[in-house]
């Protein structure tokens, strides 16, 4: 276990500066100068070269790579083009809110998924099944920014139950945190459960297909025994892996949903910085969705290792 | 001189202001306790802006969004009056200009103080505007004539100038963008703080919303709510959900398709002006055919510049041919083309272009109604044989490209212009550093030049009209037209006022009763 957590930590780290690498030549590849941009239309050579100074953009690529990554692991992103504020600032600032929504919505995908999906399994071809396999295609089908437009008309609308948008952090009301964490959450988990619906229905009848089901079936072990011990166990594995998948993505921000409900998380920091081609933000919020992405992936691996004795480094 | 009593200060932006309000940033509930019609117990009121601000040093940020909230956090020397835009007394109280029209004085206002307790005073002109000049912030340009700014004594600043400056008032106070700060303050905490003298404070800031707080010792009248809430919501539907469900009380995010609808809604109070912004086609006066000034005719003789507001704007803009708009003084009423297909097409063959030409028209999806505008454009020069390539770029690769001339034509628009300079200088002179079409004709510049230190308002303004004359005949911009300023809020606030600046200002807002 150790040494998997170990080799796997310093595979990590070498993905992650390989990401910085690259990271930094795309950004600074796409067309746009952040310079002109903070100007807004009204330009003026003399103010334009101060700013591209202050900015340190007068440097040699290189120099500013090296400069950057070089106080990146000190824990220094360097300061927003556009705000003036440090980049680490700004991604804790909107930490909270992006982890409110993604673990909500997970937690709406899976209340989703794991009922409908084995409840679908059980009975293949029966209507729950065809009923499910039609909602989870709707789900993955229907634009996210169209079900959360309708999601505000009739429930913050016309039923008036929740918020049409905003975010309102835990520490200042709880309740309030509730209420505005609804429309959003449902929004995403929606999408999400549609996906892990789909997933779990084909993974329990994959377990229910296995010998060992069979065998315990024939011993004479109650249906619901032989569903929790034997069938869902062994369907939990995969579904583990794509939940982990799930999690990165929406924790690295949803950025339709959270311009849809003003939701003020880390993918409207993104498009914010990439409408601004704001290099330290973009690249500042880049390498931490990275860092996300290969920290879940660690998590499910060891998480693996302890479902699955057979795993083991 | 004496105060304003409505819509003071605040030159960018214009707000409105609303209703019963939790002073909670979100509840649908609109439990909330309604003020008693302004003193002391009215609740705070939410407005919701379609952006975040970038920041909130108000001399570094370009953005609208940033102004909707500094308009009510700092004051300028002067500033913009709500019915035409001339310039009134705010700091400074009033202004004496010497004969040679090179030394402004300035006399300010006594018994102000910022929002930290410190007392205003002339020092603090000073550091402000030295600020700007010396660090060469955003709005360095507007001082370009001002060769020194001295603090005479505690009560009166002088301003030194190269050359007569007529619009120097305008360019002093268009804004909140040429801001007054304390001399004491933190520059490096102004993306996030502010310090101002204006009638409310920023009580905190964050990526969720940024909230004011009533200034009791603001040098006018404290305004009556306790404080405006700014909420930033993009999406339209939310924010008009948000609106008729009493979470917000303005919201500036209301598209031009749904005003005539809103119109008859008794849930909404609607502001409709027209506003300074204007919207033109821009061709490459440094590319040929478009260096032709016959090809650029035909093209503004081939265009129904109705049909195209229309698309862009349903029943919200105004036509116009020139840039300034209707009710302006400085409005120029000259409209000489007129649709004509016919004489388009013997201007393109005058200038000897017989066959299919193709035009690249740039246009941004930050501005959606240029993508429109521009189908209409291209299915109107269709007749013509021109075929218009629509390019729609995002607006940072749009500026880069502008920036090149990598283009044929683009479509744009200029807002929250104020003095004559403002609409011409910059885009049609020579060597104007917004005249990315490259126009180039000596007798405008001449003709700007002049206008640019004449200081008689008649002999200025006739000096505008001829350049705006000879700008149109030369299509340098193809000018279509001024779009509407519009904002709604609940009904039963009142001391809002929707301005043709699009400055939003808090100040004189009252609660219903």
């Amino acid at each position: 276990m150790t040494a998997l957590a170990v080799r796997r930590t310093l595979q990590a780290v070498v993905v992650l500066l390989g990401v910085s690498v690259v990271t930094f030549a795309l950004v600074h590849l796409v067309p746009g100068d952040p310079v002109r941009l903070a100007l807004g239309t009204r330009f003026d050579q003399a103010t334009y070269d101060a700013l591209r100074e202050r900015a340190g953009l007068d440097q040699p690529l290189v120099v500013q790579y090296l400069q950057w990554i070089g106080r990146a692991v000190t824990g220094d992103l360097g300061v927003s083009f556009r705000s003036g504020d440090p980049v680490t600032a700004l991604i804790l600032e909107r930490l909270p809110a992006t982890l409110s929504l993604a673990l909500a919505s997970i937690l709406v995908a899976l209340l989703i998924a794991v009922p409908l999906g084995t409840a679908s399994a059980l009975r293949p071809r029966s209507f729950v099944d065809g009923a499910a396999t039609v909602l989870s295609q709707i789900g993955i089908s229907v634009p996210e920014f169209w079900m959360g437009i309708m999601l505000i008309l009739l429930f913050a609308g016309t039923l008036g139950w929740f918020p049409s948008s905003g975010y309102v952090p835990f520490t200042e009301d709880p309740a309030l945190w509730l209420r505005s964490l609804v429309l959003p959450a449902v929004t995403t988990g929606l999408v999400s459960g549609s996906v892990l619906t789909r997933f779990t229905r084909s993974s329990v009848l994959e377990a229910l297909g296995a010998e060992h089901v069979r065998t315990a079936r024939a011993k004479g072990l109650p249906p619901r025994a032989v569903l929790d011990w034997h069938v869902l166990r062994n369907a939990l594995l995969p579904l583990v892996t794509v939940t982990g998948v799930q999690l990165a993505y929406l924790l690295s921000g949803v950025v339709v949903v959270e311009i849809v409900f003003a939701w003020p998380g880390l993918g409207q920091l993104a498009l914010q910085a990439v409408e601004a081609r704001d290099y330290p933000v973009l690249q500042g919020a880049v390498l931490l969705f990275a860092f996300v992405f290969l920290l879940l992936n660690l998590v499910v691996d060891l998480l693996y290792s302890r479902l699955d004795p057979r795993i083991s480094a | 001189m004496r105060r304003r009593t409505v819509l003071t200060s605040l030159a960018a932006s214009s707000i409105a202001v609303a209703g019963c309000s939790t002073g909670e940033g979100v509840d649908t509930g609109g439990a909330g306790e309604t003020g008693g019609g302004g003193g002391g117990d009215a609740a705070a009121f939410v407005a919701a802006i379609s952006a975040q601000p970038d920041q909130l040093d108000p001399h570094k940020t370009t953005a609208y969004a940033s102004f909707q909230v500094l308009e009510n956090v700092y004051d300028t020397l002067v500033v913009p009056s709500a019915d035409d835009l001339s310039m009134q007394p705010s700091l400074a109280t009033g202004w004496t200009t010497s004969d040679d029209q090179l030394t402004w004085t300035f006399t300010l206002r006594e018994g102000v103080v910022f929002h930290d307790g410190s007392p205003f005073t002339a020092e603090d002109v000073v550091f402000s505007y030295r600020r700007i000049i010396d660090q060469q912030l955003a709005n360095s340009a507007r001082f370009a004539s001002v060769a020194d700014v001295v603090a005479q004594d505690p009560t009166r600043v002088v301003l030194t100038l190269s050359a007569p400056t007529p619009n120097l008032l305008s360019n002093i106070g268009g804004f909140k963008g040429m801001a007054i700060l304390p001399r004491s303050v933190d520059e490096a905490s102004l993306t996030t703080k502010a310090v101002g003298t204006g009638p409310f404070r920023l009580e905190s800031s964050g990526a969720g919303e940024i909230a004011l707080t009533r200034f009791e010792d603001h040098w006018g009248q404290a305004p009556s709510i306790d404080g405006v809430t700014f909420q930033f919501i993009t999406e339209p539907a939310a924010a008009l959900t948000a609106l008729t469900g009493d979470q917000v009380q303005w919201t500036d995010n209301v598209p031009a398709q749904q005003v005539a609808s809103l119109a008859g809604d008794d849930a909404v109070e609607l502001g409709q002006v027209a506003s300074v912004d204007y919207w033109y086609l821009a061709m490459n006066c440094a590319k040929a055919p478009f260096d032709s000034r016959d090809v650029r005719r035909a093209v503004a003789f081939a265009l129904d510049r109705e049909a195209i507001t229309e698309a862009a704007r349903f029943d919200t803009a105004r036509v116009n041919q020139t840039a300034i708009p209707e009710g302006s003084e400085w409005h120029h009423d000259y409209a000489p083309f007129t649709t004509d297909v016919d004489q388009a097409k013997s201007l393109l063959a005058g200038a000897g272009v017989g066959g299919p030409l193709t035009m690249g028209l740039m246009v941004t999806s930050e501005y959606p109604e240029t993508v429109t505008a521009a189908q209409v454009i291209a299915s109107q020069l269709e007749p013509l044989g021109i075929t218009v390539d629509i390019q729609t770029e995002d607006f940072a690769t749009w500026l880069d490209r502008q920036g090149r001339g990598d283009f044929d034509a683009f479509m744009l628009g200029w807002l929250g212009n104020i003095d004559p300079a403002d609409f011409y200088n910059e885009q049609h002179r020579t060597d104007g550093p917004n005249n990315y079409q490259k126009y180039s004709n000596p007798v405008t510049d001449d003709l700007l030049d002049r206008a640019g230190v004449e200081g008689d308002r008649a002999t200025r303004k006739s000096l505008y009209d001829q350049a705006a004359q000879q700008i149109v005949d030369d299509v340098s911009y193809l000018y279509l037209y001024n779009p509407d300023a519009i904002q709604a809020w609940k009904p039963g606030i009142t001391g809002y006022e929707t301005r043709a600046d699009k400055a939003v200002d808090f100040e004189t807002v009252t609660l219903p009763s």
